[in-house]
């Protein structure tokens, strides 16, 4: 089938159109990934404790990734209208680069949000929330992360504990060797509080009446940002790889098409 | 007779591991209890058949430090009928909460302390009325009740989850597409350096739109030739 100019002009119009696309689609990953990484919601020092943040990872190189796509879009752009060889060969190949990076940070965000479970942070938060006696300047670094953080999710949220204020009871934990149960059952930031930030009754929350302390957990608190993070890395990121497999396709055939 | 009963399971803290809660023994002990002193007795299941009514509260072998060693029981949270005052108001929460006293758990000068309990039980419990170190009215002995006995963290099991299906298709999807590109790009320099003499690099065209000339291998319509 004999190429007409007007077929190669259609080509050459979506591919334009292909990279403009991939470039938008980069700031707007750049901008996506810098948002999450600033970590709005405060819950880092808890992945930094499993030692498992690696859907932080994945959104650090999100930013590089998103920055690269818009840089190589107009590559892409310049090379197509151009109908540069070389041009065009640098693009594809730096292009594919880039795509197993994005590649790497969507499978590491899915495959790490398998990882927290409410199991992983309830061991951790038994384990290291008020932890007196920490063994290295490492482990005091984790442990205060993870009591700040606890202490501000309990209140900000008004829950207590990964399932509830049972967690408390039916393990023993770091928080309890220094706490006895008798006055403390569970922390006091379970506690409803009062405008002044201390409890409206703190026998009562002691007793466990409803109403004077948290009953809920704090799990829903935990999983929503992190499964909106890990997620939206990890699906915009394979939208626009999907994206992009066709634009790469077409461009390498477009290539082929430049004969010199 | 009345039998000393938990408090609703509604509570939170109605049984911990050191603490248990009661319900207040209201319109039990009649006016003519209303110059005695209701004591609570908190005993190990292994006292309460041979148990004294007139040991007095808070000799040694009643003494809450020493439970449950060397004191089979001791009584604690003292108090006249006003502090049970009958009828109950409706929607109060009437309530005795033992163990909750922390601060003479180890203070020998404070025997009848309400302190912590030292293990998980099982304990039985009882209201005894003394006049003057005399019984003159007591409640059944409640069931044995046992304290929650707390695991190690180390006990909750953190294996993983498995994977799940998303992360599973965005895997082998991506990873299709990948190899594809691969190929393609393979594909491609084996085509071109095959194909076409590897010889000029620099392009050539000073116009924009590109003038095309067409591959002699894939003519199909002789156009006309162009330059």
């Amino acid at each position: 089938m004999a190429k007409s100019d007007g077929g190669i002009h259609i080509l050459q119009g979506l591919l334009v159109f292909g990279n403009v696309v991939i470039g938008m689609c980069g700031i707007a990953l750049t901008a996506e990934c810098i948002f999450f990484v600033s970590d709005p919601s405060g819950l880092y020092p808890l992945l930094e404790a499993t030692e498992n943040d690696d859907i932080y990872a994945a959104a650090w190189i999100g930013i590089f990734v998103g920055f690269a796509l818009f840089a190589l879009s107009i590559l892409g752009i310049i090379g197509v209208i151009k109908s540069n060889r070389t041009l065009l060969l640098v693009y594809i190949i730096l292009m594919l680069i880039t795509y197993a990076f994005e590649m790497a940070s969507c499978i590491t965000a899915a495959t790490h949000r398998d990882f927290l479970t409410p199991n992983l942070f309830m061991k951790q938060m038994l384990e290291m929330y008020m932890k007196s006696e920490t063994d290295n300047n490492n482990d005091k670094w984790m442990t205060e992360g993870v009591t700040k953080t606890w202490d501000k999710l309990m209140l900000r949220n008004q829950c207590c504990g990964v399932q509830g204020p049972s967690d408390w009871q039916e393990y023993t934990s770091a928080f309890r060797a220094t706490h006895s149960d008798a006055d403390f059952p569970w922390p006091h930031n379970c506690c409803v509080m009062d405008a002044r930030g201390s409890p409206v009754n703190l026998d009562g929350c002691k007793l466990g009446v409803p109403g004077y302390y948290n009953s809920n957990g704090c799990y829903d608190a935990i999983s929503g940002p992190m499964n909106t993070h890990a997620w939206s890395v990890a699906w915009f990121g394979f939208a626009i790889l999907c994206w992009t497999f066709c634009v790469l396709l077409g461009t390498m055939f477009y290539w082929s098409k430049i004969e010199y | 007779t009345y039998t000393p009963t938990l408090a609703s399971p509604t509570l939170g803290g109605q049984i911990t591991a050191s603490t248990f809660v009661l319900e207040q023994p209201r319109c039990v002990f009649g006016e003519e209890h209303s110059d005695a002193v209701i004591w609570l007795v908190v005993a190990v299941p292994e006292a309460v058949p041979k148990f004294n009514n007139s040991v007095e509260p808070g000799s040694p072998e009643r003494t809450f430090q020493n439970f449950p060693a060397t004191a089979p029981a001791y009584l604690t949270l003292n108090t006249t009928l006003l502090g049970y005052p009958c009828p109950k108001p409706p929607g109060d929460i009437t309530v005795l909460r033992v163990g909750a006293e922390t601060s003479c758990a180890g203070d020998k000068t404070r025997p009848t302390c309400n302190g912590p309990l030292p293990g998980p039980g099982p304990y039985r419990v009882k209201f005894l009325a003394l006049r003057d170190t005399e019984p003159v009215g007591e409640t059944a002995w409640s069931d044995p009740i046992t304290l929650r006995r707390a695991r190690p963290p180390g006990s909750v099991p953190t294996t993983g989850s498995g994977r799940s299906a998303g992360m599973i298709a965005l895997t082998s999807i991506l990873s299709i597409l990948f190899a594809v590109l691969l190929a393609s790009l393979v594909a491609l320099l084996f085509f071109w350096g095959s194909d076409t003499h590897i010889g000029s690099s620099t392009f050539s065209k000073p116009e924009p739109v590109s003038v095309r000339r067409y591959n002699t291998h894939h003519v199909y319509d002789q156009p006309a030739a162009r330059l």
